[in-house]
């Protein structure tokens, strides 16, 4: 048992050093390059640098050694967990994700569990009436959700909900420029923003959620076992929680950690449309601005969330599983 | 007066498919009393399975209809949740053993005390108790309780099938299959494990099985179904040794536990879709005539305590002597080469003759094909009377092959005009369409049959090619019965295998009788269903083959057994 973990975090340790070294040099053949960013502002005013300080600010962020000697001191960086220093924010590229991610995680997670609970359940109920009315109508729903981008029904929502009804706030994840009177009330105006972008994204995955649970289960009622339960006078809560469910949950186990792991990527277009203040807002405003040390640290963090969901998803089926033990 | 447990009525299923509905059942009827245990036999397809889980109440996507009574209750009318009363705490199954049926992800334990709990006990000292009790009467360790169904072996597997079965102590227990896919040795353990439950417990049991040694250890009563008809019904024993129905002794032929020195051969497998409102063996059986087409046979009874559904009235018997007798004078006495001899041969049937030389048997071989005239006894052919050549005489009649191919062919003929000749004598067809037949038969014995090699002359050909001759040449005339004189005596031991098979073959494809006249005993005891024993003119012994191969009675018999087997009898 641990040796198989082990054996199977060697893999991910191979994978993640791969990741490391792309990351490092997928920006360096990006066109462009920071300087001439920073030298024109968005207001139109150009300020321009001359070749002199130029070239003395990319010898200050090490941009003019041969790539070999960047390379190496890239990795003993991140290795000693220093992501370096944001070009455009003045600031420890770890901080700023550390800042930016929780509000990224918090939509993400409540996301996965809206997604997860009702694709999961309304999944189960379309199987046990397969080809029936309840499961057609489903169904269809589900593949129109589906195949809709997620980015167009965030706009939906946020003209129907926050600029039409006015129900929600535009943008943003917190009211600026103000003083709370207490933390509830702190928490509820960040519940506020957070609605519209968690229930956005979990259009994202709930489509994914129901297929796979619908998958699973109609494969799970169609096996000996349940025809076993039946035989057996079971109760039918019995036969579909405790023989069928118990099956089926499996594989939604593995996609709810897999989705952790892939869900921030997913919100970068969702995070755009409100204005979030989360990792997806920041990635794009890293990217605009060429900010290599931030681009690498936040495409760094994503492999790396999604490296850990697998082997987490890896180790909990397993526990699950009797038959992998 | 016997209590009726389980009484199944005119049961039909029809599984609902995507475009189309199929019955897999057609009307099946019978009655299971207490404590009797009946088997139901039939290749995989035949509804076996159908009718055990329509007993339970298990088919989904299917129609039922007719009446399955158990216990004075009509189990098909019953919603679920009134049945689930019944289900395992009266009326169990065990299912056939396969990975699946058991749910992987719940250990052993907790799949067998949930039945307890649902229909019997409630405390939990007591389920941990019975648990226990199972496990040991299936002599399984409890330490398998908390394993996984992939933990265990197919054996174990079946065991814990078992025991989840018996947990609520049933009244009737379905049995699908017990022993498929076990080895020899736990195959041995599970049939003396049912058969000791059944008679501690005297728990009713329906077997479903297409293994025959199974049915034979298991059950007094055996049912056969074919495409969901019941075409067979007796007492397991005496159906076993005495099939009257072609099917039936097809699947018995077919058996290698039961047939231990025969060669293997199906039942043939011509099936032709469009079965119509005919006998639905109609096509596959030997014996079919055009009435079975038309006329879907009931299961009725033929003698007491067996049924079969033909229209025949089962296995019809082609050729029946009674009493033959035939003396020769020689210097002054008369020497009896035949001396009442009877013997019957049933449609389909391969019949040997065995015995030593001059012991009668070509002589009663020419008594019957009408070549020699008996002194008295008399000839049936397929119910009637038959005097002379009469019956060699005619298409669907006799036809005999001799042992000497050289001398029962002319040499100077083409192969043609020997295989032609019973039909020109006869003056039976046109020319092309006589040429056609030789044709066909000349392709039915692996021989030339394009211009060139219908014009070889026979002189040029081997013993062996021209056995084949004198084969396609009886073959033209389409025999219902077919005399094999010693044919292979002549033979070396690769043509002799390879005619063998040939014929056999072509028995089993076009479903002639054979009577089979041989001194070789070894190659009767492959081929032979029925053995007759002749010395001195008369059958000594007589009767189904391997019974008398494994114990022959008559001392005669013993001592060429002995000989020839090196057998101590």
């Amino acid at each position: 048992m641990s040796k198989n973990i082990f054996k199977i975090s060697v893999g991910y340790v191979i994978t993640f050093l791969f990741i490391i070294t792309i990351n490092f040099f997928i920006p360096r053949f990006m066109p462009g390059d920071p300087f001439t960013y920073l030298s024109s502002d968005e207001s139109g005013m150009n300020v321009t640098y001359s070749d002199e300080e130029m070239q003395k600010y990319k010898e200050y962020y090490g941009l003019n050694k041969p790539l070999g000697i960047q390379f190496v001191n890239y990795i003993r960086n991140v290795l000693k967990g220093n992501l370096g220093y944001s070009i455009i924010l003045n600031d420890e590229v770890s901080k700023i994700i550390i800042s930016r991610i929780t509000w990224t995680l918090g939509i993400v997670i409540i996301s996965i569990i809206i997604s997860c609970f009702f694709g999961t359940l309304l999944g189960a109920v379309s199987a046990y009436n397969r080809n029936g009315l309840i499961d057609k109508i489903i169904y269809s729903v589900f593949m129109i959700i589906s195949e809709v981008p997620a980015f167009i029904i965030a706009l939906i929502f946020l003209f129907y909900f926050a600029a039409y009804l006015d129900i929600f706030p535009l943008s943003g994840g917190f009211k600026p420029f103000v003083e709370y009177e207490s933390s509830f009330e702190n928490i509820t105006d960040i519940i506020h923003h957070g609605v519209l972008p968690a229930v956005s994204l979990s259009f994202i995955n709930i489509g994914n959620f129901y297929i796979l649970s619908r998958n699973s289960m109609i494969d799970i009622l169609q096996k000996d076992y349940i025809i076993t339960a039946n035989a057996k006078g079971l109760n039918k809560s019995r036969i579909i929680l405790r023989h069928a469910l118990r099956n089926a949950i499996l594989p939604i186990v593995t996609r709810i950690f897999l989705s952790l792991g892939t869900a921030i990527g997913g919100a970068v277009l969702i995070e755009n449309v409100f204005k979030y203040p989360g990792l997806g807002t920041l990635m794009r405003e890293a990217v605009f601005f060429r900010d290599y040390p931030l681009i690498q640290g936040i495409f760094l963090i994503m492999a790396v969330m999604v490296i850990i969901m697998n082997l987490t998803a890896d180790i909990v089926y397993k526990k699950l599983d009797p038959r992998l033990k | 007066m016997k209590k009726e447990l389980l009484k199944v009525k005119d049961l039909k299923i029809s599984y609902f498919l995507d475009s189309e509905v199929k019955e897999a059942v057609k009307g099946v009827s019978f009655t299971l009393y207490e404590g009797e245990t009946i088997g139901i036999i039939g290749e995989s397809g035949s509804g076996k399975t159908s009718i055990a889980m329509s007993i339970m109440g298990l088919l989904t996507n299917a129609k039922i209809e007719g009446k399955i009574i158990y216990d004075g209750i009509k189990f098909n009318t019953l919603r679920q949740k009134e049945l689930n009363r019944y289900r395992w705490n009266e009326v169990a199954i065990v299912f056939q053993n396969r990975l699946d049926v058991l749910n992987p992800v719940l250990t052993i334990r907790e799949q067998i005390e949930e039945v307890l709990k649902k229909h019997t006990m409630k405390s939990k000292g007591d389920i941990k108790k019975r648990v226990k009790e199972l496990f040991s009467m299936v002599n399984l360790e409890e330490k398998w309780l908390s394993s996984y169904a992939h933990e265990l072996s197919g054996g174990m597997r079946q065991k814990v099938l078992i025991a989840m079965a018996l947990s609520c102590n049933p009244k009737l227990l379905i049995i699908d299959e017990p022993t498929s896919s076990l080895d020899v040795l736990s195959k041995r353990e599970i049939i003396n494990l049912l058969k000791s439950i059944q008679k501690k417990n005297n728990i009713s049991m329906l077997v479903i099985s297409h293994e025959l040694p199974v049915i034979q250890e298991l059950t007094t009563k055996v049912e056969v179904l074919y495409l969901g008809h019941i075409l067979e019904e007796g007492l397991t024993r005496d159906l076993i040794n005495n099939p009257m129905h072609v099917y039936t002794r097809g699947l018995i032929n077919s058996s290698c536990d039961i047939n231990v020195y025969k060669e293997l051969w199906g039942i043939s497998p011509k099936i032709n879709l469009k079965s119509g409102n005919g006998c639905p063996f109609y096509q596959r059986c030997v014996q079919a005539s055009k009435e079975c087409t038309q006329k879907l046979p009931r299961l009725s009874y033929i003698s007491i305590e067996r049924k079969v559904a033909c229209n025949k009235g089962g296995i019809v018997t082609i050729l029946e002597t009674k009493d033959l007798s035939k003396a020769f004078k020689s210097h002054g006495s008369k020497i009896y080469a035949c001396k009442n001899v009877s013997i019957n041969v049933k449609a389909g049937e391969v019949a040997a003759l065995i015995g030593a030389s001059g012991s009668g048997k070509t002589t009663t071989a020419k008594i019957i094909s009408g070549f020699l005239k008996s002194d008295s006894g008399s000839i049936y052919f397929e119910g009637k009377e038959i005097h002379g050549c009469e019956a060699m005489r005619k298409i669907h009649g006799i036809q005999i092959i001799f042992q000497d191919p050289f001398s029962a062919i002319n040499g100077d003929f083409t192969v043609e005009k020997a295989v032609k000749e019973p039909l020109e004598i006869l003056n039976i067809g046109s020319e092309e369409e006589r040429k056609a037949m030789v044709k066909k038969a000349l392709q039915d014995v692996q021989m030339p049959f394009d211009n060139e090699g219908l014009d070889i002359r026979c002189n040029t050909l081997s013993g062996g090619e021209r056995q084949r001759i004198s084969i396609a040449r009886s073959l033209v005339m389409k025999p219902k019965l077919l005399i094999a004189d010693e044919i292979t005596s002549m033979l070396d031991p690769s043509t002799k295998a390879n005619i063998l098979r040939l014929l056999k073959g072509l028995q089993n494809e076009k479903g002639f009788s054979m009577l089979f006249i041989t001194h070789d005993l070894p190659l009767a005891r492959k081929i032979a269903d029925k053995v007759y024993v002749m010395n001195r003119g008369s059958i000594v012994e007589e009767g189904n083959a391997l019974e008398i191969f494994n114990k022959p009675k008559c001392q005669y018999t013993k001592k060429l057994f002995k000989e020839c087997f090196h057998m101590t009898v």
